[in-house]
């Protein structure tokens, strides 16, 4: 029984940032960009998290610099895809280069103390047998995730600025004419990618690991992308998702040592599987946003 | 997620109706944009080189030309890296006529080079016969890889753009598993622990090199590349396929009323980009790793997709821009002489990518406030008002 | 601005205002060498709907644009109210109480009535007052429609309705409406005029009507300002005015108004038309075509989308040698549909198509055009031609083989082809390789019409061919469908404009929801029935 509990806590520690990234591109993706850079935001993030903390010797403002790494990367994005117009396929692929390009040069050149963020227990709760362990005792990062999430959500459904994002991402045209400014709104909802994608990054380098490996997020980028399609574009469906790979990810790194012999590729591969299915199976749930990765031009219908 | 043909055709109409003067005009601005930009990622580079390291910009930039353009060994090493780059970006072109968003170039390749192996190492065959049928093997890898995005975009309505970067994770978990089973490719040496990788290519296998190591060499790969990227410009341009591919990727509604079907020919033009991927990870394999490992695609895909990117629908545009990704790789591995991580090249080639988006996106933006007015005035008329001869 | 207070309280001390509600003054707008308003005034009172006619390009939507900020003027003043005011974007005209209900529609499918209402508004998101408020509005005018659909799930008469409320929501001073009854059923565009009364006499506001139909600016309009090339032609108050006079104000010369019909909106010319044709033509029996063989047969055909929508509805339909078939409806009831079908883009789930008494196989790329069957699709740019490619290569679009020698497309025959169509259409273009974007409409739509006639085709399906186009090319359009049903084509004619239809057709059908509810002998029109029918109502 412990080693279930072993299991569920290194799933989620894996999952936190995918979970904050993945928010962060469930409102992206609702404003109809489809970003492949969320890589590269992470990446930055992580990097300046550790940076930052140890600059200032101190973790929290150590994840404030990471989320403004990851909203760095995001507004060159944003602003290149949604003022200059360039593909953002070309430019999603091309910062995925340049953050790793940058973080992996300045790592050799710059030498850094971090700070890791401290780990908290829940009195009481962190008894529960089997979730205790995983839900109650962690780095306290991982409980921004209940901000994160959340307020994600409210601002998609029930403010008007996402009212309006969510306009630019279905029928832009529409959206245009109704006064919306919509590569505004869309970027501004890249930017909110990049401000969570920089925390996910944070949250892992700061909290998670506690130092700045060479690509340290390993892919994890386009895992959130592939959480988004599998949760059919909701919210709650993308963090089920974000778990079901961290999960995946977990019982690869576990089993081995239990003494399971499984397919690791099987293992993790399944999630990717998983998303495809859902595609072909569930196209009536998973509507995918209208206008989803077209990109908008005034006045062509 | 077609790419939408509208933009392009009110930047045609304004084309239409240019003058020659202020043609002129736009290419000079053209020149004198890419310089300026050009500059300004040499510049950004510049400082970063300043700021984190002690050596001088101008050494490292000439320690990058050094290593990739200086000697003809190092224009060899160029072409060697060029070659699977332009490969991809041919295929992707193909695709991308046909408004078929193939992100998943990276996958096919690993894929298609794993099947390649698997022909070249396990099957026995003799010599002569074994390179053309790894190759062969490898464009079948690729363009099966492929056309699994293809069938579930046609067979269920899966987005492409979405299928493809799904399988491009797919396929690296299919590359970890082959190398890891012994049975399929995973090396048979003596030793106990064995490593995930595959045996390496006997030299008699491998594409014919011309010319000798200190001294100029290439592999002939790089005529194989050039070769097609000319075969499949002719094609798109010339044919009754490239016709109707370009009918499809330019209005989708108006190629299916002419018949054209889209299963056919757009799924046909994924396919062949996943073939021309799968292509060139078969020439990575053979003609320049000569083993299979987790990650000996090395970005290579993604560089070709970027590559076929930027080249926008244009074929003979990737020639340029894939010498300059090779020997941006080539030049990468002379940094360490200057003590600069070599990660810097890393840098400095997505900035000038960047550099090199930003004239194109100025003219855009500049086309398309005329193309705007134009649009307006249509919108407004909707017999849009002639702008040539007079109105019906 | 926009509160609870329910439109009409507020409104009172204003209507008997002698000031205009809105007043523009001396509007200039131009799009390089065109001039598209050219010192256009134009004044509207509370309590007055205002008629704004004109043919299409005649500059009433660029005025329109202008006056919502869409669009800023290159000379002129806007007054609201005898102020001046400066309109610099929609927003800002939304606060000034200037909204317009647009032709097509700015509302968003995948959400719901209330969000679609509440959309584009400054302020707290608040749903349940939106609902509440949606609900009053609706109650208010009789708009009847639930604010928690979602808009995908209504049909165009609906939608339309959300686009109203959205207007009064606002509770606008000056309501604008740009050819609001292209997706109406005759019955439901009575409807609207008379939720149009209501808003002006009752609440004081000012209603402005474009349109480019006589009939709507005769029966529903207090003052009319016609426009032509850019400029106000005539002002005239509609009661003191005729159909004749506003068509020579619209057109610039007499017209005929029986030949005319189609083009000008006339219901009533076009059924006296239908009359005198039929008259002359005594020789034709009973039926009209019991003579000809039927060259297009359509039998019980059933399509319904992926996402579960009917589109057609066991539809059948029968189409003779050398008739036209005029198919009559309101938009969005399969007319889309069918012509996918006609156009072999979708396959039938049950029913079969013949051609020359020989089954097509729907559904499969370019089998209805290999048996004779082409189409003059409903929106050009969407289907009928690539605005990237040359004139020359759209000429060869769907018959690329022609120009090829085995399969490389000879540069030559492609050039060849192409010049002998341009002289043959007289279609205006600088030269057969001008990309297809830089022709004007008429001329593009010309390219689809020589396209479709050179297969010699033996059906010929025009689906909305005069849409947008100007009085000119309309007539030149017409004559082509004519001349093809004499040579013998089976000619289908899809349209939602029944003045288009009661001047061409031989036959009428009927189509709602994916069937055809009947079909009417040319000699037996009856308007009133096949208003009827349109509205779903078996006659």
């Amino acid at each position: 029984m412990n080693d279930i509990s072993v299991i569920l806590s290194s799933a989620i520690r894996l999952t936190a940032p995918l979970a904050f990234a993945g928010a962060g591109e469930y409102v992206a993706e609702r404003g109809g960009s489809l970003i492949i850079s969320i890589e590269g935001m992470m990446l930055s993030g992580a990097f300046f998290g550790i940076l930052g903390s140890s600059v200032f010797g101190n973790p929290v403002l150590g994840l404030m610099c990471g989320v403004l790494g990851g909203l760095a990367v995001a507004m060159l994005h944003a602003n290149l895809s949604y003022r200059l117009d360039a593909n953002t396929f070309v430019v999603g692929l091309t910062l995925n280069i340049l953050a790793l390009g940058m973080t992996s040069f300045l790592l050799e050149t710059i030498d850094m103390t971090p700070h890791r963020a401290g780990q908290v227990t829940v009195p009481l709760l962190h008894d529960i047998p089997i979730i205790g362990e995983p839900l109650f005792v962690n780095r306290w990062t991982i409980y921004l995730l209940l901000l994160a999430v959340p307020l994600s959500w409210l601002v998609v459904q029930r403010t008007r600025w996402g009212l309006e994002l969510r306009a630019c991402g279905e029928d832009p045209q529409a959206a245009d004419v109704t006064g919306i400014d919509v590569n505004k709104r869309r970027r501004e909802g890249v930017y909110w990618l990049g401000l969570m994608a920089g925390l996910g990054g944070a949250c892992l380098s700061v909290a998670q690991v506690g130092l700045f490996n060479q690509n340290m997020t390993a892919g994890r980028g386009f895992i959130v992308n592939a959480a988004v399609i599998f949760g059919g574009w909701r919210l709650a469906g993308v963090i089920a998702g974000c778990f079901l790979f961290g999960f995946a990810d977990a019982l690869r790194l576990a089993l081995p040592a239990v003494g399971y012999t499984i397919q690791p590729q099987l293992l993790i591969v399944a999630p990717y599987v998983a998303a495809l299915l859902a595609l072909c199976f569930f196209a009536k749930r998973n509507r995918r946003p209208e206008a989803l990765a077209r990109p908008f031009v005034r006045g062509i219908t | 997620m077609e790419e939408p043909a509208g933009s392009e055709t009110l930047l045609a109409k304004v084309a239409g109706t240019t003058t020659r003067t202020s043609r002129r005009n736009r290419l000079l601005a053209n020149i004198a944009l890419y310089v300026v930009a050009m500059a300004l990622a040499l510049a950004v580079s510049s400082v970063l080189i300043v700021a984190a390291t002690e050596a001088a910009p101008f050494d490292v930039f000439h320690a990058m030309y050094e290593g990739s353009l200086s000697r003809p060994s190092a224009i060899g090493l160029t072409l060697d890296r060029a070659m699977p780059i332009l490969i991809v970006a041919v295929g992707g072109i193909i695709a991308t006529r046909a408004a078929m968003f193939n992100i998943g170039l990276e996958g096919q390749l690993m894929v298609g080079g794993l099947v390649g192996a698997v022909v070249a190492l396990k099957l026995g065959l003799p010599a002569g016969a074994a390179l053309p049928l790894t190759l062969v093997a490898s464009a079948v890898g690729g363009a099966l890889w492929a056309g699994i995005a293809s069938l579930l975009r046609f067979w269920r309505g899966v987005d492409v753009v979405i299928s493809t970067l799904l399988l491009n994770f797919v396929a690296i978990e299919v590359l970890s598993f082959a190398l890891n089973k012994s049975w399929l490719l995973q090396e048979t040496s003596s030793n106990t622990q064995k490593l995930p990788q595959s045996d390496r290519l006997e030299p008699a296998y491998q594409i014919t090199r011309i010319g000798e190591q200190p001294g100029f060499s290439v592999s002939t790969g790089i005529f194989l590349a050039v070769i097609l990227a000319g075969v499949v410009m002719f094609a798109l341009a010339r044919t009754r396929w490239g016709f109707r591919l370009k009918m499809l990727g330019m209005n989708p509604n108006a190629a299916r009323a002419a018949g054209v079907s889209m299963a056919a020919v757009g799924g046909g033009a994924l396919v062949m980009s996943g073939a021309f991927a799968g292509l060139a990870g078969g020439v990575v394999f053979a003609g320049t790793a000569f083993r299979i490992q987790p990650g000996y695609s090395a970005n290579i895909g993604n560089d070709g997709l970027l590559c076929a990117l930027i080249a926008r629908r244009n074929v003979a545009a990737t020639l340029p821009v894939a010498f300059f990704f090779g020997a941006m790789r080539a030049g990468g591995g002379f940094l360490a002489a200057t003590g600069v991580p070599r990660y810097l090249v890393d840098v400095v080639q997505p900035l000038l990518v960047l550099a090199a988006l930003l004239p194109p996106a100025v003219l855009f933006l500049w086309d398309r406030r005329q193309a705007l007015r134009l649009a307006r005035s249509e919108a407004d008329s909707h017999d849009e008002p002639a702008l040539i001869g007079a109105a019906a | 601005m926009v509160d609870d207070t329910p439109p009409s309280a507020r409104t009172g001390e204003a209507s008997t205002s002698p000031v205009a509600a809105v007043e523009l003054k001396g509007i200039t707008k131009r799009f390089g060498e065109v001039v598209a308003c050219d010192r256009v005034d134009l004044s509207v009172s509370r309590g007055e709907i205002h008629g704004l006619l004109g043919q299409n390009g005649a500059g009433k939507s660029t005025l329109m644009k202008v006056l919502l900020g869409l669009l800023t003027p290159d000379a002129g003043t806007i007054l609201i109210n005898g102020r001046p005011v400066v309109v610099k974007d929609p927003l800002a005209a939304a606060e000034m109480g200037i909204a317009m209900v647009h032709q097509h529609f700015s509302v968003i499918g995948a959400l719901t009535v209330w969000e679609n209402v509440t959309l584009g508004e400054p302020g707290r998101l608040d749903g349940k007052r939106a609902i509440r408020h949606v609900t009053e509005i609706a109650e208010r005018y009789g708009l009847d429609v639930d604010p928690l659909t979602r808009l995908d799930e209504l049909t165009p008469g609906q939608r339309q309705r959300v686009e109203i409320i959205k207007c009064l929501r606002r509770d606008p001073t000056i309501l604008i409406l740009d050819e609001p009854t292209s997706v109406l059923t005759l019955s439901e565009s009575e409807e609207l005029f008379g939720t149009l009364r209501k808003v002006v006499l009752d609440e004081g506001r000012a209603v402005v009507l474009i349109s480019h139909k006589l009939d709507e600016i005769l029966n529903a309009t207090d003052k009319v300002t016609i426009m032509r090339d850019g400029r106000v032609v005539e002002r005239a108050v509609t009661a003191e005015t005729d159909a004749a006079g506003l068509a020579r104000g619209m057109v610039g010369r007499d017209v005929v108004l029986r030949s005319s019909a189609a083009g000008l909106g006339l219901l009533e010319e076009a059924e006296r038309t239908v009359e005198q044709r039929t008259s002359a033509t005594p020789d034709l029996d009973a039926t009209g075509t019991a003579a000809a063989p039927v060259i297009l047969r359509v039998d019980q055909a059933r399509h319904t989308t992926r996402d579960g929508r009917t589109l057609l509805d066991g539809l059948s339909l029968e189409l003779a040698r050398g008739e036209i078939l005029g198919l009559a409806g309101v938009e969005g009831n399969g007319q889309a549909a069918l012509e996918e079908m006609l156009t072999s883009l979708i396959a039938l789930d049950t029913g079969t198509v013949e051609v020359d008494g020989v089954e097509i196989r729907t559904g499969r790329p370019g089998s209805m055009a290999n048996a004779g069957v082409t189409v003059i699709p409903e929106d050009r740019h969407q289907a009928g031609c690539v605005l990237g490619m040359t004139v020359a290569e759209n000429l060869v679009l769907d018959d690329v083989q022609r120009v090829c020698n085995r399969r490389i497309i000879s540069p030559r025959l492609i050039r060849r082809q192409a010049e002998e169509l341009i002289e043959q259409f007289g279609i205006k273009t600088p030269s057969p390789n001008t990309p297809m974007a830089s022709l004007s409409g008429g001329n593009q739509q010309r390219v689809v019409l020589a396209r479709a006639i050179r297969r010699e085709p033996k059906v010929l399906v025009a689906a909305q061919p005069t849409h947008g186009l100007d009085v000119g090319a309309v007539e030149y359009m017409t004559e082509q469908l004519r001349a093809a049903a004499a040579r013998g084509v089976a000619v289908l004619l899809i349209s939602t404009e029944l003045e288009e239809i009661l001047s061409l057709a031989d036959r009428i059908a009927v189509i709602h929801r994916g069937r055809i509810l009947g079909v009417v002998d040319r000699a037996d029109v009856d308007l009133e029935r096949i208003g009827l029918m349109m509205g779903g109502h078996p006659a």
